[in-house]
């Protein structure tokens, strides 16, 4: 008896002990990826770009001295599809390449304005792939040449990226809700945009500042400015948001501007269909505190003229946003298809196959209610000279 | 053997819950999208009902399990056949639940690691368990793993909050319609019918007569957290991909980003899910070798473990694919003929069968 428990719990221990033993991958023989890039070549094979970690060449805080080496190294191929083009730098690696860690995909514009395939399927596809990896698209350069640029900031530039989008400074889309819009009826994908950024001829790193605007799986454009600013009041990812509006004419010492900062915002769909024409009232509702003034008002007793003001703002720029992707992008970024299939459920089923094509015609009715919660410290701004 | 009427709950439960919220969100998401969680409601009402007839057989003969029942019942021929039937469902789910579990291992975590290593971990572990102390030992265990995986499912549910998104369920009951609900209906309901197993478990009870509530109880938990776990995971995911997805739960914790440093959770509830398999194939095994034995009228039960061990493991090499192993069983045999026959049919036949012949012998008597 106590022979066979013997037995018994060696047997187990042993195979419990192996069990890591197959796959194990030990930290040294690991590349891991931070970010990957796609673009696409002259010959019209996918390029994939990746950029790697290397953790030798982070330096520890112990070691302030001397330059450590490059923590980064980036590579790139080309291949018929991604999986081929991993294979094209797995045999330039020593090391495995590991996905784990990645956290940013840059997806190259020429490649994204052919249309995006290929690689969507590996997104979700792989059991290293994540939900949470953001997915950007770039603006007037490839993949390849933002995972090349330096980044000052931080160690590793892939982070850089992640951060800027973690941090919802500017458009952030994460890999699931990416895949969500593109495979549903009622919503069109965006991503983030990115660029260089240049002073003179160094480079000097990326900027997050636009939109890229997705049409079923081909990018169709970019919004940016105050489209941007009112694609994201709209669809509630207001965190961060500044409007500056030109409130006075300009005098010889103010310039006669007011910029808030968004505290809430609020966006109801109405959806109705008349005479089988579907039409949409937007009622749109945000809160905001004022940051500066550059005017001689007394903020204390004209709030509502600059709450108007700003509704008028917000008015101008949503319907500007919405006309441009009705009549240029032809693409439901909103989600008004959305809020359609809810309120109209069983007429959805017949028109959502053609979604896409009745978009641009649907008329768009919008109403703004803009208020200021706060105004900060002051009341009229202290450096005033009273009369 | 005996055991309390708390074990029988938590092994009810368990049994219950791991699979379904594993296996059958998909499928059940496929026919009836957003209003998976009206599917599950129907489900457990309809499982409910499955344990009304099971709990109020083993009533009539509190005493017996399910192989002594039918033929006390229905007489030796025809008891043989239902008890046969029984045994057929018992020896194909064990490989197939083996097989789905080494499935979402390879899948989810370990993708090289070779079958036979993940399937005889689990095998070793489930005779251990089983020989040592029958049904004795798996109660006790269930008893200290359910909590543990009931807070698994909470953890994770908890932990997902900050990505729900509540238009994901609308519009209510348009998009999928009755027939869709209906349909959505079956998978998670057979997966909860696990339920008949207390016609097994019954006679192990101290007190088989106030066992019933414990089933119930264990069923109403199961689909409670099952419900809430797949409106969990329609709400943070979508009714877009989930579907597409072979492990929507896992999914729903691989989404899971708190504070920038907590993620890809699935790991961790992975591996607490492993707890509720070992505990379902641990109760199989017992029921299956139990049976077996009593059917074959052999004395020591313990033996057919040696036995009924090997072919579970070959029969687990059976499917080709996951798909094979996760679907074709689940559509193919479990939902159209296990659930009607084995979890609806052949409890109600054995209960009014058994109420008659319950009566007849009282007037007798008199």
């Amino acid at each position: 008896m106590i022979l066979n428990r013997i037995f018994f719990v060696s047997l187990i221990s042993c195979l419990a002990l192996l069990t890591g033993c197959w796959d194990r991958k030990e930290m040294d023989d690991l590349a891991l990826v931070l970010a990957s890039g796609v673009d696409l070549t002259d010959e019209g094979q996918v390029e994939i770009t990746l950029q790697i970690a290397l953790p030798t060449g982070i330096p520890s805080s112990l070691q302030s001295s001397g330059k450590a080496a490059n923590p980064i190294v980036v590579l790139s191929a080309a291949g018929k599809d991604s999986i081929d083009a991993f294979d094209q730098l797995q045999q330039q690696m020593s090391r495995r390449i590991n996905l784990g860690h990645r956290g940013v995909i840059v997806i190259g514009e020429k490649y994204a304005r052919q249309g995006f395939d290929r690689i969507l399927d590996t997104l979700l596809r792989s059991s290293e792939s994540r939900y949470n990896s953001y997915i950007v698209t770039t603006y007037g350069t490839t993949a390849k040449e933002i995972l090349n640029s330096p980044y000052q900031l931080e160690l590793i530039p892939a982070i850089g990226i992640n951060k800027l989008q973690y941090n919802d400074y500017s458009l952030s889309i994460q890999i699931d809700k990416f895949i969500d819009a593109l495979s549903s009826f009622d919503k069109e994908p965006v991503t983030g945009a990115i660029r260089v950024t240049k002073h003179g001829s160094k480079q000097q790193g990326f900027i997050l500042d636009k939109a890229a605007v997705y049409r079923s799986n081909k990018l169709v454009g970019f919004l940016s400015g105050d489209e941007l600013k009112a694609f994201r009041l709209l669809t509630r990812k207001f965190d961060g948001i500044h409007l500056t509006t030109q409130m006075e004419p300009p005098t010889k010492k103010q310039k006669g501007t007011i910029s808030v900062q968004m505290i809430k915002a609020e966006t109801n769909i109405h959806t109705e269909l008349k005479n089988g024409k579907p039409e949409v009232s937007i009622y749109f509702k945000a809160v905001a505190k004022v940051l500066s003034n550059d005017t001689n008002m007394d903020l204390s007793k004209t709030i509502n003229r600059v709450e108007e003001r700003f509704s008028e703002d917000c008015h101008k720029a949503i319907m500007g946003m919405l006309s441009r992707t009705q009549k240029k992008f032809k693409a439901d970024i909103v989600g008004i298809g959305r809020e359609f299939h809810i309120q109209h459920p069983y007429v959805w089923k017949k028109i959502k196959n053609d979604w896409n094509m009745r978009y641009p015609e649907i008329s768009i009715q919008l109403i703004t209610d803009f208020r200021i919660e706060r105004v900060g410290r002051t009341q009229a701004p202290a450096q005033l000279q009273e009369n | 053997m005996k055991i309390t009427g708390l074990q029988v709950f938590w092994m009810i439960t368990i049994m219950d819950l791991g699979m379904t919220l594993i296996m059958t969100l998909s499928p059940s998401m496929q026919s009836a999208k957003q209003d998976v969680w009206i599917s599950m409601l129907f489900a457990g009402c309809l499982i409910l009902l499955v344990t009304f007839f099971v709990t109020n057989v083993t009533v009539l003969y509190p005493e017996k399990d399910l192989i002594q029942l039918s033929h006390t019942i229905l007489g030796k021929w025809i008891g043989k056949v239902v008890v046969l039937i029984y045994l057929v469902q018992w020896y194909t789910i064990t490989p197939i639940v083996l097989r789905q579990f080494v499935d979402v291992i390879q899948i989810m975590i370990l993708p090289e690691t070779p079958k036979a290593a993940v399937m005889l971990i689990m095998l070793l572990l489930i005779v251990y368990t089983t020989h040592s102390g029958g049904i004795v030992s798996i109660a006790r265990c269930s008893e200290i793993l359910g909590p543990i995986i009931i807070l698994m499912v909470l953890l994770a549910m908890a932990a997902s909050f900050n990505n729900i998104d509540l238009k994901y369920l609308l519009p209510v009951y348009a998009d999928s319609g009755i027939g869709g609900i209906a349909k959505g209906t079956l998978a998670p309901a057979s997966y909860l019918g696990h339920s008949v197993e207390y016609l097994m478990l019954a006679s192990f009870l101290y007190q088989p007569r106030k066992g019933a509530p414990y089933a119930y109880w264990g069923v109403i938990t199961a689909a409670f957290f099952a419900l809430i776990a797949m409106l969990m995971a329609t709400i943070t995911l979508g009714v877009n991909i989930l579907p597409k997805m072979w492990y929507p739960f896992f999914e729903m914790s691989r989404k899971i980003s708190l504070f920038g440093f907590i993620e890809n959770f699935d790991p961790l509830s992975i591996v607490i899910w492993v707890a509720s398999v070992f505990i379902k194939l641990a109760i199989y095994l017992f029921i299956s070798s139990y049976g077996t034995a009593q059917f074959l009228k052999i004395k020591n039960w313990k033996v057919m473990i040696w036995l009924i061990a090997p072919v579970i493991m070959v029969f687990a090499y059976f499917p080709t694919n996951v798909s094979e192993a996760t679907s074709n069983y689940l559509m193919n045999y479990w939902v159209p003929f296990a659930l009607p026959v084995n979890m609806i049919a052949l409890p109600l036949l054995l209960l009014i069968v058994g109420k008659i012949k319950q009566k007849k012998s009282k007037s007798v008597s008199h």
